[in-house]
């Protein structure tokens, strides 16, 4: 998904460009550019996420500007890949959203006629298609070229000595808005919201050209008129489509999320780095470090390979790790921590690999390959669809280096994902909000699990919240249990059931209120549990997915009960820059 | 013109099938339903569209958002009634808008006809009136609106697709949209009968069956996917991307064939069936005149015909459905279907067993070599022994 915002009016165009990028970078935020027309047109580019303070864009004066922001899927975000593309003689610019499936050919035939590409995106023939055909009517050389393009666009152009910005849509959203004295264009209303209520909707096979006196239409070659609406959203409203907040709607995503992650790495070649592993090293920070630690148990469990999980900021002070791989796991791919450990892998030669939700950002070149997590944008603070992408991408290592043990948990383990949705939580979170203190315990590969619980639950409700090895509790933390203080336990069917039905007995002759997640239909679980949350039937890995989605669900309803601010917790930031 | 759809019930007389999402998600032709009354409204050029959702609210809100509709949703919290649902919208209506049911398809055209008369309610001939809202007319006008009679005055019925204005908002009094009707007539209002054109509802899980047949063909047809030579591929058909279509299969159309499924070898896809994402298929076996939804299994040398097989639910081999006509009680009502099977979601058949006209509970267990019939039909998380 990529965002794409065109001014044309009497104010200066470009930081109002950004500003409506800026609103757009929901859409995507891995790099963005813009072009703005004066008497020649300028065009600038950057990797990264939008900054709007940049003297540069600020000095421009020119009142007529095209921007983009990108979330690269196919090609990694760099100057050259960012938009806006331009033709052989840099006077025509476009932003693009969308795909063009016949590029290749096109860019073919365009090569052969001797135009020069500077970069790998389908766009670019787009731009030097119109070059052929601009003769100074900017809005006859785009009608000209759209019937040449199979796929789908909604793409703005603008070219030196031609006033106005040409617009066209087919399959991909775009939108106008209509104030005063100046006409915007944007992927979606929300970045109109800043300057008028007023829009005008377009339809596919729709071409329009941007006035600051308004927009006129076309369609199959033929003047259109479309009704100007009125628009009363709020652009929260809007960006979180119906969901009360980014947290739930990611929640949501996650089985999609999730198979999309798998199939696509799945169908890729086995990397180069995952042949031969003697052992692995991963190094992460918060919750990726806590399926980096579940990592550890599925590979232990299934291939045999000695795999050991540090906390990013502690790697440097060990030796280093022999002949590991060193996977380093981070969702923005720019945590500071996480990056100086990989680089100090680097310095002592290791194999690296990234896994990252960011295509291009630093992880990713720092590293031999990337395992891409294909999550897309997270907003929430608190990370879920990425701790299951996270998952996806750790299944998929530890089924190649079984040699294809878990290829069928990995199909189906989106429906273990979406069973866990359906779930009601409401009795497990009547229990939970009066809490000061809660602590959650399991064991194997629910140990990991229970830490992720209860940082999903300190992070967001601010109740104290600790994650234990359910054996552990009694080395100590016991002292601390009381009538007062619930109990979350994970325990699912297997070896580890008998030793966590005799853990939470204990707790239970203590008075201490117990939710617990396991087999719904175990007489056992039922007499000792004050709640009894079910997971699916299934193997491991499917009660894994479960519990992950069921905590993170106590975790959100806890926190909207206790009315806290769930996409922003207080004192924390989403992506730490910093050691 | 705005544009509110209501979809906020469980639709209760498609269970089994309603578990996981409301009546307004379930694919027809791998198209929810909702999806058609959209793309009706946007094609009509309504694009301030409000969707009501109550039972399941995120999935359909999921949905919305995946599928990238120009949509704002609000939410219902209880079930309680259509009118009480329109009311949840009443904050974002200025203007004149449209009502409709987010779970019965309805066709562009209809729409075009009835947006342009406030207070106009779109009404359609049925051959059982009594399941819906009958209405009286007389020289174009609405005289009376009767909610599921017993005996029904007529053969015309309210589609619950009406057009109003801001002011409809003051009958609302009791739960249900036709009380609010009632009552809007009773002052004296005036409301025209617009005829539809195309308009549908499935209101038992077997009445899905023939709406998969008339709307199955709607898609255009594509052939994604990997298609083995030799396979034969005949008429309206679509495959979805990564599907794999293996050697010695058989697909006529109309059929659809949704993404990531695995077909064969030597499988049968008959006419007027639907397969979802990820569905199996397996060899020898032969499905046809059915909806399969999302991650479903039919095991080798399977039969199922007149069937709707719910999500992630596994049909072991050998496991045949047989058409019939049963008479069955369905809340307190005795009505009459003919299927070969309804299957809830995540349901485990064993090998050899055989479903007649029979309705399978979700989660329920079939060990191998049983037969179910409808007189048994099983509540959710049975077990047949």
């Amino acid at each position: 998904m990529c965002g794409i915002f065109g001014y044309i009016g009497e104010k200066r165009a470009a930081p109002l460009v950004l500003a409506g990028l800026q609103r757009l970078e929901y859409r995507g935020y891995d790099s963005f550019g813009l072009a703005v027309l004066d008497r020649d047109l300028w065009v600038w580019k950057k990797e990264g996420r939008i900054s709007r303070q940049s003297p540069e864009v600020s000095r421009r004066r020119g009142r007529t500007a095209i921007g983009h922001t990108r979330w690269a899927t196919h090609g990694e975000p760099s100057d050259a890949n960012a938009h806006p593309h331009t033709d052989c003689k840099g006077s025509i610019a476009i932003v693009h959203n969308g795909i063009i499936e016949n590029y290749a050919s096109l860019r073919r035939e365009l090569s052969s006629r001797g135009h020069a590409f500077r970069s790998e995106t389908d766009t670019e023939a787009i731009v030097h298609l119109i070059e052929e055909q601009y003769h100074g009517d900017l809005l006859s050389a785009v009608m000209a070229v759209l019937p040449r393009l199979e796929g789908s666009y909604a793409l703005l152009a603008i070219a030196e000595g031609y006033e106005g910005i040409v617009a066209a849509r087919q399959g991909s959203p775009l939108v106008i808005g209509i104030s005063d004295r100046a006409c915007i264009a944007a992927s979606d209303v929300t970045a109109l919201l800043d300057h008028t209520d007023r829009v005008v909707y377009l339809e596919d096979g729709d071409v329009a050209t941007l006035l600051p006196s308004g927009p006129a239409l076309w369609h199959g070659g033929e003047p259109v008129r479309r009704p100007v609406q009125k628009v009363d959203w709020a652009v929260e409203e809007v960006r979180l489509g119906g969901f009360a907040h980014y947290m739930l709607k990611e929640i949501y995503e996650q089985p999609s999320v999730f198979s999309t992650t798998a199939r696509a790495l799945l169908a890729e070649d086995v990397p180069d780095v995952l042949k031969d592993v003697s052992g692995i090293t991963l190094v992460a920070c918060g919750t990726s470090y806590k399926a980096s630690l579940l990592c550890q148990y599925l590979v232990e469990e299934y291939c045999s390979i000695p795999v050991r999980a540090e906390i990013a900021s502690e790697f440097r002070y060990h030796a280093p790790p022999g002949d590991d791989l060193v996977v380093a796991v981070t969702q923005s791919g720019e945590t500071a921590d996480t990056l100086s450990a990989l680089k100090r892998a680097r310095m002592h030669n290791h194999a690296t690999l990234a896994v990252t939700n960011v295509l291009g950002s630093s992880a990713t070149r720092l590293a031999d390959h990337t395992l891409f997590m294909r999550a897309g944008p997270e907003i929430s603070v608190a990370a879920t669809k990425s701790f299951v992408a996270e998952l996806a991408v750790f299944l998929y290592i530890a089924d190649v280096l079984s040699g294809g043990r878990l290829r069928s948990s990995i199909l189906s383990g989106h429906e273990a994902i979406g069973e866990a949705l359906l779930q009601d939580l409401s009795p497990a979170v009547e229990l939970c909000r009066d809490a000061s203190s809660l602590f959650f315990v399991g064991r194997g590969p629910f140990f990991p699990l229970a830490l992720e619980g209860a940082l999903k639950m300190k992070e967001i409700t601010y109740i104290h919240a600790e994650g234990y090895a359910a054996g552990e509790i009694k080395h100590g933390p016991f002292a601390l249990l009381s009538q007062g203080t619930p109990v979350v336990a994970l325990c699912p069917p297997g070896e580890s059931f008998p030793a966590m039905v005799s853990n939470i007995r204990e707790m239970k002759a203590r008075g201490v209120p117990l939710v617990v997640m396991g087999d719904g239909e175990s007489q056992e679980l039922r007499d000792i549990a004050d709640v009894l949350v079910p997971l699916p039937d299934g193997d491991t890995v499917s009660a894994v997915l479960a519990a992950t989605v069921l905590l993170q669900l106590l975790a959100y309803h806890t926190a909207v009960a206790l009315g806290r601010d769930v996409d922003k917790p207080r004192n924390l930031a989403k992506s730490v820059t910093v050691e | 013109m705005q544009a509110v759809i209501l979809a906020a019930g469980e639709g209760k007389r498609l269970r089994p099938l309603t578990r996981s999402r409301p009546k307004a998600l379930i694919p027809i032709g791998n198209v929810p339903i909702i999806d058609y009354v959209i793309e009706a409204l946007l094609a009509c050029g309504i694009r301030d569209i409000i969707v009501v959702a109550g039972y399941r609210r995120e999935q359909v809100i999921s949905h919305l958002n995946s599928a990238g509709y120009p949509v704002r949703v609000v939410v219902q919290d209880r079930p309680l009634g259509t009118a009480h649902a329109l009311v949840q919208a009443r904050e974002h209506i200025s203007e004149r808008f449209l009502v409709l049911p987010g779970d019965n398809y309805i066709d562009s055209e209809s729409i075009a006809r009835v947006m342009d008369t406030k207070d106009a309610v779109l009404v359609k001939d049925h051959p059982y009136p009594s399941n819906f809202g009958v209405v009286e007319i007389r020289r174009g006008y609405v005289t009376r609106i009767v909610e599921k009679p017993e005996q029904a005055p007529g053969f015309t019925i309210s589609t619950g697709i009406f057009s109003l204005g801001p002011d409809f908002f003051d009958f609302i009094g009791q739960p249900d949209l036709t009380d609010a009707v009632s009552a809007f007539l009773g002052s004296g209002r005036k409301l025209k009968a617009v005829r539809a054109l195309d308009w549908q509802d499935a209101i038992y899980p077997w009445d899905l069956l023939p709406m998969n047949r008339l709307l199955i063909r709607r898609g255009r047809a594509e052939k994604a996917g990997e298609i083995a030579p030799g396979t034969v591929l005949q008429g309206h058909v679509r495959v979805g991307a990564g599907t794999r279509v293996h050697p010695g299969c058989t697909v006529i159309g109309p059929a659809v064939i949704g993404p990531g499924c695995e077909i064969g070898p030597n499988a049968c896809i008959m006419p007027n069936t639907s397969l979802g994402s990820r569905v199996q298929v397996g060899p020898f076996s032969l499905v046809g005149d059915s909806i399969i939804l999302d991650d479903a299994v039919i095991g080798p040398h399977s039969l199922v015909r007149d069937a709707v097989i719910g999500e992630g639910s596994r049909l072991e081999d050998h496991v045949s459905t047989v058409t019939a006509a049963p008479l069955l009680e369905i809340g307190d009502e005795q009505v009459k279907g003919r299927f070969g099977a309804i299957v809830g979601e995540k349901v485990r058949i064993g090998p050899f067993s055989t479903l007649r006209a029979a309705i399978v509970g979700n989660g329920v267990v079939v060990r191998g070599g049983r037969e179910v019939t409808s007189t048994a039909a099983i509540g959710d998380g049975g077990l047949v022994i």
